[in-house]
């Protein structure tokens, strides 16, 4: 207990070294989206750490849990545009709006740095009697219903995925539903669902170690980390449209922040991820990492919003029209 | 202190509330999906905000029928000043919080409810108050960095300048 | 063999790690013992605080803040009625009428042997049938974990106190509690009305605070200007006679604890409920009758909780698979320094597994020295004198509250159910119904759902699914057994029947 406290001390007398007036002359609040041990949570605590150094401040980080993120997103818009809070998240509230959860987005926040993407996979439970992903779609148009989908809720990166694929081909599914990929993942070892859509680097662990199976890449092109799994665009390249596609973690402030602090922050996150630590981190557990800041992310961030919010409500799980929300259909 | 042979003031009241409560989330569970599928997100809470109604309503019953009283007082032995006192103490806490801030709040709530229970010097009361606020403080906002809301206290800046201090002006 | 005895013992040998696991369960045992600041929360802390650390030493001080912290629960539980942490929630049952009778030392010295007992057991079967436990978790499906649920619910039968009626209705209104706000599965609002604060729902550890902590400081205040209880310190640590007594109910209790807590999704708190309503079905004659002190209440939950440490480590380190809170952050912070927690690291790199298994012995052991060592301290807080502990106790109950999730909401929240729960101790209800309607609310809420809709919303595909899996047949038949020999259906109802309307009682 001494020591953690005097470590805390040290912390905050390391911290706090830099002249007062400049930014940050306090310690800086970070709300993780997302619970303890979750991806963004851990891709945060990987990345700050580092950041810190560069920004000569400390960053105390929260979990803020609860309503699919919205929580967090409403608690950081509410707080003063200082850039003494930051919003850490994850790809979710671009679908607020049309999934009906609030009107509160990232359009109410500047990105400060979109970390990474991750590459959404299918993989199934060993048993399933398919090997492949056209020998899943033969086999589940010949038992329509009989095979369970893994799902985290409407508007996860699951029921994206399924609908991006019930978009170009026929498939008549069980939607199992669980509370994260975690969970579902676990079930689908223990043959509770059949196919899970997850991101590659939450299932890459069971796959290599053989406890599932992998049948196709939701990408374009096979990835270093798994190369004998195919990209869904072999056997369809009419996905060709939608991809690259996947969830992705970033870092928010309100809009309004002054420029200057947006830029300080916006260069140490950069610096942050750049770290080779952090990178080998991002390879292992199959990530892209991204690193883009300013017009670029904001660029990525609009781009994927009227993918995914086009996507998800044609296939009918969508609550309220993109259009309403001044969404473009994409081109 | 509860008999449950005889019927303690209050208790008739208590047992119709509880009615009145689950019969209105019943209602609330209804409405959340109604009864479209044995899946629904509704099904569930349906199941057990019925299951309170029953139960309710058969405690209502059973109370309506004790036919002795206990020789008690609503005002002075259920809900006596000092309890109702105390509970206000807690929800003004409760208010002041996040305008006032977690130091003068809490240091207010300790000193004022500590001297009113025990009658013993208000020097003495505000000496105990600080000590364990103090203890408290450096648990929850130093070792476990729970940000409790600042308020009136610049506390964010008074650290920086303390962990300046303790830094000796030594630059990075 | 041999490798495997030189990884276990890495942290025995060197010193550093030695003291890091001392330091971390000695913290543990005080984050445990405060409420609103949980063992997840400290883990979560040490991630970023111990980033720059290698991966030994910062194992070492959380797996001690973890053994620390399951066991440091108990603390509060007994002297104050205010489980430090979920797990120790069955603990305050009997742990506290011991404290009211100045014997809160023993109560503390036998719930640490026994802490210590159990936590060994779980350790236990951790190193000599990790494999085999993790895919028999696995084998469980939603319908299992339904029925297991279900068979949880019916704890209330033992929860209830004097009336059977108010235990169902604490439980079914636990069980609504705790399905307010977005629906996970289908981000549905329940039980909102269009509040946003309401999303995430009712913090359960608000409801735990405001149901135990407050009431019972309410309660108190009847008794203000009383003396508070002299606890006489005898002896503390229970005789090898004592230990030898308990022994069988501690290995079927621990049992318990170690299954439960290697099942992904349920933890501790389940498994010390559980091993509770256990140890009052198989003891048939206690000293003392349960819930005003029985030792067999102190001793089922408290060996079923450190079991589970064990047992959380099990799907974990054999699969990558979190057992519970705690070992998901674990997970994390082994991903961070450079590991890749999941099934293949058994055969990579099998040093972690033998590592992690001697540090939770380590753990273990120096539980049981903090542990015994200043209790006399600690049962001093009870002789404080009321007017000072009780302002005290409502003030770390605000703050606890609130450190949960920053949130005032849930402030408010313990505040309701403080002024709530003691309306329904003073009318003869019991809090403990809630609490475990809380607990269990979700894990039967998404289970069933989960299952009826594998079975494509039909009740007949999914008793043929019952009747046709040994393990849920097992759980039915539990689920049967119990609800028929533990509520007044079976013995009770003739008995009871005439009785109560004789003496007009049973409400």
């Amino acid at each position: 207990m001494k020591t953690l406290f005097t470590g805390a001390l040290a912390a905050l007398a390391f911290t706090a070294a830099p002249a007062l007036a400049e930014y940050p002359e306090k310690e800086i609040q970070g709300i993780i989206q997302w619970g303890a041990g979750g991806s963004t949570d851990t891709v945060m605590r990987a990345v700050t750490p580092h950041a810190e150094e560069m920004l000569g401040g400390k960053v105390v980080m929260q979990n803020m849990t609860g309503g699919v993120g919205a929580i967090a997103v409403k608690f950081a818009s509410a707080q003063d545009a200082d850039g003494y809070t930051l919003l850490m998240g994850a790809e979710n509230p671009l679908l607020y709006k049309v999934m009906g959860l609030g009107d509160i987005d990232y359009s109410s926040f500047v990105p400060v740095n979109v970390i990474a993407r991750g590459v959404p996979i299918l993989v199934a439970n060993n048993d399933a009697p398919f090997d492949t992903l056209e020998e899943m779609v033969a086999y589940i148009q010949e038992n329509p219903n009989e095979v369970k989908f893994g799902s985290t809720g409407p508007g996860g990166l699951p029921s994206v995925v399924t609908a991006m694929l019930q978009s170009e081909i026929e498939l008549t599914v069980t939607a199992v539903p669980y509370d994260g990929d975690g969970p579902a993942l676990t079930a689908l070892q223990g043959g509770a669902i059949d196919v899970m859509p997850a991101v590659l680097g939450a299932s890459i662990e069971a796959i290599k170690a053989g406890r599932i199976k992998p049948l196709a890449l939701i990408d374009t092109q096979a990835n270093e980390a798994l190369p004998d799994v195919p990209p869904i665009t072999e056997a369809y390249p009419a996905f060709e449209t939608y991809l690259p596609w996947g969830p992705f973690f970033g870092v928010f402030v309100k809009e309004g922040t002054p420029d200057d602090v947006v830029a300080k922050l916006s260069e140490a996150y950069a610096a942050g991820v750049e770290n080779a630590d952090f990178q080998q981190l991002m390879d292992d557990r199959g990530f892209q990492v991204m690193n883009i800041s300013g017009d670029e992310a904001q660029e990525f961030l609009d781009k994927w919003q009227s993918v995914t919010s086009w996507l998800v409500y044609d296939a009918g799980i969508a609550k309220a029209s993109p259009e309403e929300f001044d969404i473009p259909r994409p081109e | 202190m509860h008999d449950p042979s005889k019927k303690m003031p209050g208790e008739t009241a208590f047992a119709v509330v509880l009615v009145g409560l689950s019969g209105f989330l019943l209602w609330q569970a209804i409405l959340i999906s109604g009864f479209e599928a044995l899946s629904s997100p509704g099904a569930f809470p349906m199941a057990a905000a019925f299951a309170m109604l029953v139960t309710s309503v058969a405690i209502l019953i059973k109370t309506l029928r004790l036919r002795e009283r206990m020789a008690l007082r609503f005002f002075t032995d259920v809900a006596p000043p000092v309890i109702l006192a105390m509970f206000a103490m807690m929800l003004g806490y409760a208010l002041l919080l996040k305008p006032l801030g977690f130091l003068p709040t809490s240091l207010l709530f300790l000193t004022v409810s500590i001297f009113a229970l025990r009658r013993r010097g208000l020097l003495w009361s505000f000496g105990v108050s600080l000590a364990s606020l103090a203890l408290v403080y450096v648990i929850f906002r130093l070792v476990f960095t729970v940000l409790m809301p600042s308020g009136v206290v610049p506390e964010g800046e008074i650290l920086a300048w303390l962990g300046n201090l303790f830094s000796g002006g030594d630059t990075q | 063999m041999t490798e495997a005895l030189q990884f276990f013992l890495i942290s025995w040998l060197d010193l550093k790690l030695l003291g890091l696991v001392a330091l971390g369960t000695f913290a543990g045992i005080y984050v445990g013992a405060i409420p609103g600041l949980s063992v997840t929360m400290a883990v979560s802390i040490l991630i970023s605080f111990t980033f720059a650390w290698d991966v030994y030493p910062a194992l070492c001080l959380m797996v001690g803040i973890y053994m620390g912290g399951v066991y440091g629960g108990s603390r509060t539980a007994i002297l104050l009625n205010i489980p430090g942490a979920p797990s120790a929630i069955a603990t305050a049952l009997d742990g506290y009428p011991l404290a009211q009778k100045g014997q809160a030392g023993e109560a503390i010295g036998l719930s640490t042997v026994m802490s210590f007992v159990g936590g060994f057991i779980g350790i236990g079967v951790l190193a000599v049938a990790a494999p085999f436990v993790s895919e028999f978790a696995l084998t469980f499906q939603p319908r299992d974990y339904m029925l297991l649920a279900i068979l949880g619910i019916l704890l209330v039968g033992s929860l209830s106190g004097e009336s059977l009626l108010k235990g169902v209705f604490a439980g079914a209104l636990g069980l609504l509690i705790g399905a307010v706000g977005l629906d996970p599965l289908t981000a549905e609002e329940r039980f909102t009305f269009g509040m946003v604060e309401l999303w995430g729902g009712i913090s359960f550890i608000a409801v735990m605070i405001g149901l135990f902590g407050v009431s019972e400081a309410l309660t108190q205040l009847h008794h203000i200007d009383k003396a508070a209880v002299k606890q006489t310190i005898g002896r503390i640590v229970p005789s090898w006679r004592a230990v030898g007594k308990y022994l069988p109910l501690s290995l079927q209790t621990s049992s318990i604890g170690v299954i439960i807590g290697a099942l992904p999704g349920t933890g501790g708190d389940i498994a010390a409920l559980m091993a509770y309503d256990h140890a009052k079905r198989v003891t048939k004659k206690p000293e003392v009758p349960f819930g005003e002190g029985a030792a067999e209440g102190l001793v089922a939950p408290e060996t079923a909780n450190n079991a589970a440490v064990g047992g959380a480590f099990i799907p974990m380190l054999t699969l990558g698979i979190p057992g519970d809170a705690v070992t998901a952050i674990i997970i994390g912070a082994m991903f961070i320094h450079g590991l890749n927690p999941g099934p293949m690291l058994m055969i990579e790199q099998p040093q972690m597994f033998w590592f992690i298994t001697g540090a939770l012995v380590l753990a273990n052991i120096f539980m049981l020295i903090f542990g015994l060592t200043g209790i006399r301290l600690f049962t001093k807080i009870v002789e404080m004198p009321r007017a000072v502990l009780i302002p005290l106790i409502l003030l770390l109950s605000i703050v606890g509250a609130y450190a949960v999730n920053n949130s005032i909401t849930d402030v408010y929240w313990m505040l309701l159910f403080g002024a709530f729960g003691y309306l329904l101790k003073t009318y003869g209800y019991q809090v403990g119904p809630v609490i475990l309607g809380v607990i269990l609310s979700r894990l039967i809420d998404e289970n069933w759902r989960r299952a009826i809709i594998s079975e494509q919303e039909d009740l007949g595909r999914l008793f043929m699914g019952i009747f046709t899996s040994p393990l849920s047949l097992v759980l039915f038949g539990a689920v049967v057994f119990i609800f028929i020999s533990q509520t007044p259906l079976w013995t009770g109802l003739r008995a009871r029947f005439g009785t109560a309307r004789a003496r007009g009682d049973g409400v």
